[in-house]
């Protein structure tokens, strides 16, 4: 047959259509009905610049004789796309065909493990966004290829090296198993819509393994993954709040390691009143208050951004920005077991304080710490190595760190609140106190043999305990200088801002991907 | 019945609530004592106590039931 422009344009219009079909139009109707927009709906929710490829890779698809009986498009939506004017690679599963499988049948993966998307991002070092829903590997792949493969042979290393140069935030809406699951979590942020679940064996697995039957949302749902296990960072109501959160995060961060966060506008003024700190923080020093309070007073209007609001709740991780520059915000949280670090709070910290490293985020850390947490259960969590771990990230963090000494600082978890081989810089509220270890219990631990020697146990205590306490007022350290500063809480906002802003420049001799000193945590 | 527990081992200092008061979301009804902190319990929404389950002083662990709220 002859060329023709007219048959030829015919062709590619009638393979349009195939793909934007999807797997038929009972597949789509059937994740309308569990309320879940498909991949296209999706990638037209987040941009509406996409610019597709791959668009007509398919497979045909046999009946059980091995007939031909038509064709489908591939499992997997890619391309580049423009989102709030950033150019970033995109892609997700296609649920409706074969529910988001690996690409087996095609010569080239378009996404999941490697793929096209992943190399588009890390070859023009720009954010990857993936909306994820699919079951990991299923056996029609191994009848496909005609024998059993070792899932060894494929390689994670794209997915991994992606960690160190380009934003990659996830979206999980509907159900990741396997494969798919274990790619969501390889991200800098990530998020889960309501109703959907994550799991590396879902209900059937767990049955046969380990004879239990257990509801899916009880085993992996989005709330227990953002409320207890933490292998998801936020959660979301639906999904385009989930794709807001995804927007939102992306502000935050620069095309690449080897770029500054985008500034943001400078409209707040930096010397305005925030005169609310001082009704927020309690005269009574007994009492817990609401840091994420003091916190919003302090950053730009508006630019609060929670990473992982539900679990790890002794700390608080978050976004923002204090006049136009983008900041990781780390506060101990009053309200959680007294602030006191544990070991889920401490490897929300690290998760977070190692985005900030990666992405050149300066760090501003609101301490308020009684110390690691203690306690039976706290120390079979493993809170030491955890806690030692989170100093260990803000050692290797190469970016600048403002730390504001709010109230509580005592024992070894002030050492992951500040470097002291980096410039160390802590700024202390009249309101801040220190120490090894707070003085009431301190007095019991360090002095028993001789209170229980001396001749009145509870006067020699209460004595010793006054002494301590005359000595402990933070005002000599800071005539000591063993503390940078002491301010108003209310400069706050003035100060941090002026430190930032003399920080670019180091900031800007410091782009690039970070090689991580140590080549271990311990 | 919606429960509240402890959220964290310690004692209870001070209850601020009886069987059959009203309270708000957030309201605080008990005071527990813990790493030298005085922890606020909230009500985890608006309705009326149904049951208080500990009494000021007694030590509570984690997960432990405190009082019991009816919401309407």
């Amino acid at each position: 047959m002859s060329f023709t422009w007219k048959a030829a344009l015919e062709r590619l219009a009638e393979a349009r259509e195939i793909a934007a079909s999807l797997g038929g139009a009972a597949r789509v109707d059937r994740q309308h009905g569990q309320g879940r927009l498909t991949i296209r709906e999706r990638v037209a929710a987040i941009t509406d610049d996409f610019t597709e490829v791959g668009e007509f890779a398919g497979f045909t698809v046999r009946d059980a004789n091995g007939n031909d009986v038509g064709r489908l498009p591939s499992s997997y939506v890619c391309g580049l796309a423009t989102v709030d004017g950033r150019q970033v690679a995109l892609g997700g599963e296609d649920f409706t065909v074969r529910a988001g499988a690996p690409q087996t049948y095609l010569d080239r993966y378009k996404g999941g493990m490697g793929g096209f998307v992943e190399d588009l991002a890390h070859e023009y070092k720009i954010p990857l966004i993936l909306f994820m829903e699919g079951i990991g590997g299923d056996v029609s792949a191994q009848d496909e290829v005609g024998h059993s493969y070792l899932v060894s042979s494929m390689s994670w290393k794209r997915s991994i090296e992606l960690l160190n140069e380009v934003p990659v935030l996830v979206a999980v809406l509907g159900s990741a198993a396997g494969g798919t699951a274990g790619r969501a979590v390889l991200s800098h942020f990530s998020v889960i819509s309501e109703g959907s679940v994550l799991f590396a064996g879902g209900p059937p697995v767990v049955r046969r393994a380990l004879g239990q039957d257990v509801d899916k949302h009880e085993l992996g749902g989005a709330v227990m993954h953002t409320s207890v296990s933490g292998a998801i960072d936020n959660l979301a109501a639906d999904e385009p709040s989930a794709i807001a959160q995804i927007r939102a995060v992306l502000g935050y961060l620069p095309q690449n390691v080897w770029e500054l966060p985008p500034r943001g506008e400078r409209t707040d003024p930096v010397d305005r009143a925030c005169d609310e700190i001082l009704s927020i923080v309690p005269e009574n020093r007994r009492r817990p208050y609401r840091i994420r309070d003091v916190v919003r007073v302090i950053l730009d209007k508006d630019s609060f951004f929670e990473m992982g609001p539900g679990w790890g709740n002794a700390v608080i991780t978050a976004f923002g920005r204090i006049d136009g520059i983008p900041v990781g915000i780390i506060a101990n949280n009053p309200m959680h077991i007294a602030g006191a670090l544990d070991a889920s709070a401490a490897e929300k910290q690290i998760r977070f304080t190692d985005l900030c490293n990666t992405f050149h985020l300066p760090i501003v850390h609101f301490v308020d710490v009684p110390g690691f947490m203690v306690g039976p259960q706290a120390e079979r969590g493993g809170v030491v190595r955890w806690g030692m771990r989170a100093i260990q990230a803000l050692v290797e963090a190469e970016v600048p760190i403002v730390t504001i000494h709010v109230r509580k600082a005592y024992g070894m978890a002030v050492s992951a609140t500040s470097n002291p081989d980096a410039l160390g810089l802590r700024i202390a509220w009249p309101s801040a106190e220190w120490g090894d270890m707070p003085i009431e219990g301190g007095v019991e631990a360090g002095f028993r043999r001789e209170i229980e020697a001396a001749e009145n146990p509870e006067q020699f205590r209460r004595e010793v305990e006054e002494r301590l306490l005359a000595a402990s007022d933070p005002w000599k350290t800071v005539e000591a200088f063993g503390v940078e500063m002491m301010i108003d809480p209310r400069e706050t906002r003035r100060v941090v801002a002026r430190f930032l802003n003399a920080s670019l420049h180091a900031m800007r001799a410091r782009l690039g991907p970070r090689a991580r000193p140590w080549s271990m945590r311990p | 019945m919606q429960e509240i527990r402890a959220e964290l081992s310690g004692s209870v200092w001070k209850v601020l609530v009886s069987v059959g008061d009203s309270v708000e979301r957030d309201q605080e009804i008990m005071i527990l004592e813990s790493m030298k902190m005085e922890i606020p319990v909230v009500a985890p929404a608006a309705g009326t106590i149904g049951s208080i389950e500990v009494a000021e002083g007694v030590a509570v662990e984690t997960g432990d039931l405190l009082a019991k709220v009816a919401v309407p």
